[in-house]
């Protein structure tokens, strides 16, 4: 892992308990905990490459802490984040306000950010309709308000997880050759000045 | 950032000054027996020590204030020999508010609540259990209850805080309640209040310490400067806000009170390691450094392998127990991916956040390293120091050995070769580092294993009690005899078969000294290194 390029920096975001640490857990280890709710302590760095098409894209994955406690310090785990994975649980109905509050401070600080809208425990709703909190349609046109892309998953099926994840790389994949030449895109964890992380951090 | 940790050392943080090597190492060579003088006891560091095991300031200011503030304790009891029979001796502290004050207190708030609501506070269990520890704001706003759920509690906490309030407005402090086999202890530490409810045979000042530790655990999460603020902004701040999801931190590190005599012993155990492992590894961690770092604490479970830290600047023995319960309670929340949290070392600065690199060597490694840094931009430098740490240790096959000692069991009492022996706890003070074989068969089962404790919990305040404290102490019981002796440099706590002699009790002790010394360079840090 020393020498692996970060090409993308991704941030998850949401309330505690949302389930950002088991959509995770499930793509990167393709795996489902079940046991004790167990909080994130600050925020877990991941680093997961991803084929899209013929390329690598490594996407370096911040699982950050929902406690309110950590609030203050988010910005370090969002500042320069090309994708923003906001996730709300959809049997939670305060969970999406709080979705709506990140959606509004990332499009304050970090305008480049795109943004995932994610909402969590699909497979409770599809067990029991009667649990969904938050309409699809609803979120749907709340997306399309604000240029999102929108995904129901369920990390303990898996249902829906790896899309999205794909989808985020896609989207990096095409917006640097649009933006700026192949090349020049990475992070190499290995260098201590001037990376992406770095400079987007100065610039603030 | 304001709140950010600048490493400036303080006066109180700085050790004992270090004695000459060269003084040390010849009185380890010239005596046969262990030295009962700091710093030349068995398992003393050969440089500084590595922690402030020197009480600081804050301590120091805390105690003046306590024996300025409160009545005088009234001992009863034989007082002043060096030995004690089992009979405990009742040392009752007399306090500002009386028994049927507090009663009288208690019914009207149970009248006030109703019964019909939660009555699982007002169940036996509830009641039943050993130990209940509240913390309250000075509002009297519920922050935290061990057992219940704290809106069930808010009217006795009110209660609490009632008395805290009394007591305070004729300018005194309320420390200590006993009544009906209970002691409740109070520890004011504004903003905050907690409060400990024991039916334990410890003595208030034991229980004081745990209420301490609570407090600095809060403390770590939030930072007192933080702390401060929320409650100078608005008073009635429900801080369950912020601590949500961090209770269990609380919950884990009263079961380690419970259970880890490191906490007791206010030291820390160490990884029994051929000490030319230990300094190989040392080496590789002391060369993987980057500007910010401040400590490197290389971890084996809840043992300590090893730990570099810069220069000048001294981890609290208290400070590396908060780490070790973040680290052991939230296992899986590191095992994959590298964390990075703020963390406030409050022994060492309440104002402000380090960064700490939390990561696993492996995943299903039970080796865990932790990076402390000043500077929250750091996570990738960090991070690459852990790289470079791994690398070199795999270069040169100590990761292997390294392992291995991880995988191997401690060591058990047998080894010793003592047969009378069944159990010990021996601390260094001058290296703050403590050790103790592995729990023997019969004290394995969970009553037993904290009936233990609870007898070294007793002996350990009979040798620490604040107005007679006791240097040896010989205690025959019915399941097992014990022994305690306290010098200039060590502590020692012997737990030994029933059917033994004092004489037989003393031989052992020499015996497993002159054990200790031969094991010492495997058993302890005896060269900690800096950057």
């Amino acid at each position: 892992m020393s020498a692996m390029r970060v090409d993308t920096k991704v941030v998850m975001l949401g309330k505690e308990s949302v389930g950002k640490t088991s959509l995770v857990e499930r793509y990167v280890h393709h795996r489902f905990l079940v046991g004790p709710y167990q909080n994130t302590i600050g925020a877990a760095f991941v680093a997961k490459p991803i084929h899209v098409g013929e390329k690598v894209v490594t996407l370096g994955i911040w699982d950050t802490a929902g406690s309110e406690r950590y609030e203050a310090m988010s910005r370090i785990y969002y500042r320069g984040a090309r994708a923003a994975v906001v996730c709300y649980d959809l049997t939670d109905s305060s969970s999406f306000q709080r979705a709506r509050f990140w959606v509004k401070e990332l499009q304050n600080c970090e305008e480049h950010c795109k943004i995932y809208l994610c909402g969590t425990k699909n497979d409770l709703v599809q067990a029991d309709k009667s649990v969904r909190q938050i309409d699809f349609h609803d979120t749907q046109d709340f997306a399309e308000e604000i240029g999102a892309q929108h995904f129901e998953t369920s990390s303990k099926t898996g249902n829906n997880v790896d899309e999205l994840f794909q989808k985020v790389a896609e989207d990096f994949n095409d917006s640097v050759f649009q933006l700026i030449p192949p090349g020049e895109a990475g992070v190499d964890l290995g260098q201590k000045k001037d990376s992406y992380f770095y400079s987007c951090c100065h610039n603030n | 950032m304001e709140g950010d940790v600048h490493t400036h050392s303080r006066a109180s943080w700085d050790g004992p000054p270090p004695l000459p090597v060269e003084r040390l190492r010849v009185e380890r060579c010239d005596s046969p027996t262990p030295g009962l003088v700091e710093g030349t006891e068995p398992g003393a560091g050969q440089q500084a020590a590595m922690f402030v095991h020197s009480r600081s300031m804050e301590d120091l200011m805390a105690e003046e204030e306590e024996s300025r503030g409160g009545p005088q304790p009234v001992a009863e009891g034989d007082a002043g020999s060096s030995e004690t029979t089992s009979e405990s001796s009742e040392t009752s502290e007399t306090s500002e508010t009386s028994e049927k004050g507090l009663q009288a207190a208690k019914e009207r708030s149970s009248l006030a609540e109703g019964r019909t609501k939660e009555e699982d506070i007002y169940s036996e269990g509830w009641r039943s259990h050993r130990k209940h520890v509240f913390v309250l704001s000075e509002a009297g706003k519920p922050i935290y209850s061990r057992y219940g759920t704290e809106e069930a509690l808010s009217s006795t906490m009110g209660v609490m805080m009632a008395l805290v309030s009394v007591v305070e407005a004729d300018k005194n402090i309320i420390r200590s309640i006993h009544a009906d086999g209970y002691n409740m202890v109070f520890l004011s530490k504004s903003p905050l209040v907690l409060v400990a409810v024991s039916r334990t045979c410890q003595s208030d000042k034991e229980l004081i310490r745990e209420l301490q530790y609570i407090y600095y655990q809060i403390v770590s999460l939030l930072t007192l400067t933080q702390l401060n603020h929320i409650f100078q902004r608005k008073q009635n701040y429900d801080l369950r806000r912020l601590l949500a999801g961090s209770e269990h931190l609380i919950d884990s590190l009263l079961g380690r009170l419970d259970r880890d005599p490191g906490l007791l012993l206010s030291a820390v155990t160490c990884l029994p390691l051929p000490s030319s492992i230990r300094d190989a590894v040392s080496a590789a961690l002391q060369a993987a450094k980057a500007q910010s770092l401040v400590f490197s604490i290389l971890l084996a479970g809840e043992r300590l392998v090893t730990l570099v830290r810069k220069k000048d600047q001294f981890l609290h023995h208290m400070d590396l127990h908060l780490v070790f319960n973040l680290v052991c309670s939230s296992s899986s929340s590191f095992r994959d991916g590298e964390g990075w949290t703020p963390i406030c070392l409050p022994k060492f600065n309440t104002a402000g956040f380090f960064h700490a690199h939390i990561s696993y060597l492996e995943p299903a490694s039970e080796l865990c390293l932790i990076l402390v840094s000043t500077d929250r931009e750091d996570f990738f430098s960090l991070s690459d120091c852990k790289q470079r740490f791994l690398e070199r240790l795999r270069k040169r096959n100590t990761y292997q050995a390294l392992n291995e000692a991880v995988k191997t069991p401690s060591y058990s009492v047998d080894q010793v070769g003592i047969p009378e022996l069944r159990h010990f706890l021996y601390k260094s003070k001058s290296s703050g580092l403590y050790t103790s074989p592995e729990i023997p068969e019969r004290y394995r089962s969970e009553e037993e294993q904290e009936r233990l404790m609870g007898l070294y919990q007793e002996l350990h305040s009979r040798l620490h009690h604040s107005t007679r404290p006791l240097l040896s102490i010989y205690r025959c019981g019915e399941t097992e005899n014990l022994m305690a002796w306290l010098t200039s440099g060590f502590e020692l706590y012997l737990c030994l078969t029933p059917l033994g002699t004092k004489v037989q009790a003393v031989s052992a002790v020499n015996k497993l000294l002159k054990w200790i010394r031969r094991e010492e360079d495997r058993l302890f840090i005896l060269s900690p290194l800096t950057y």
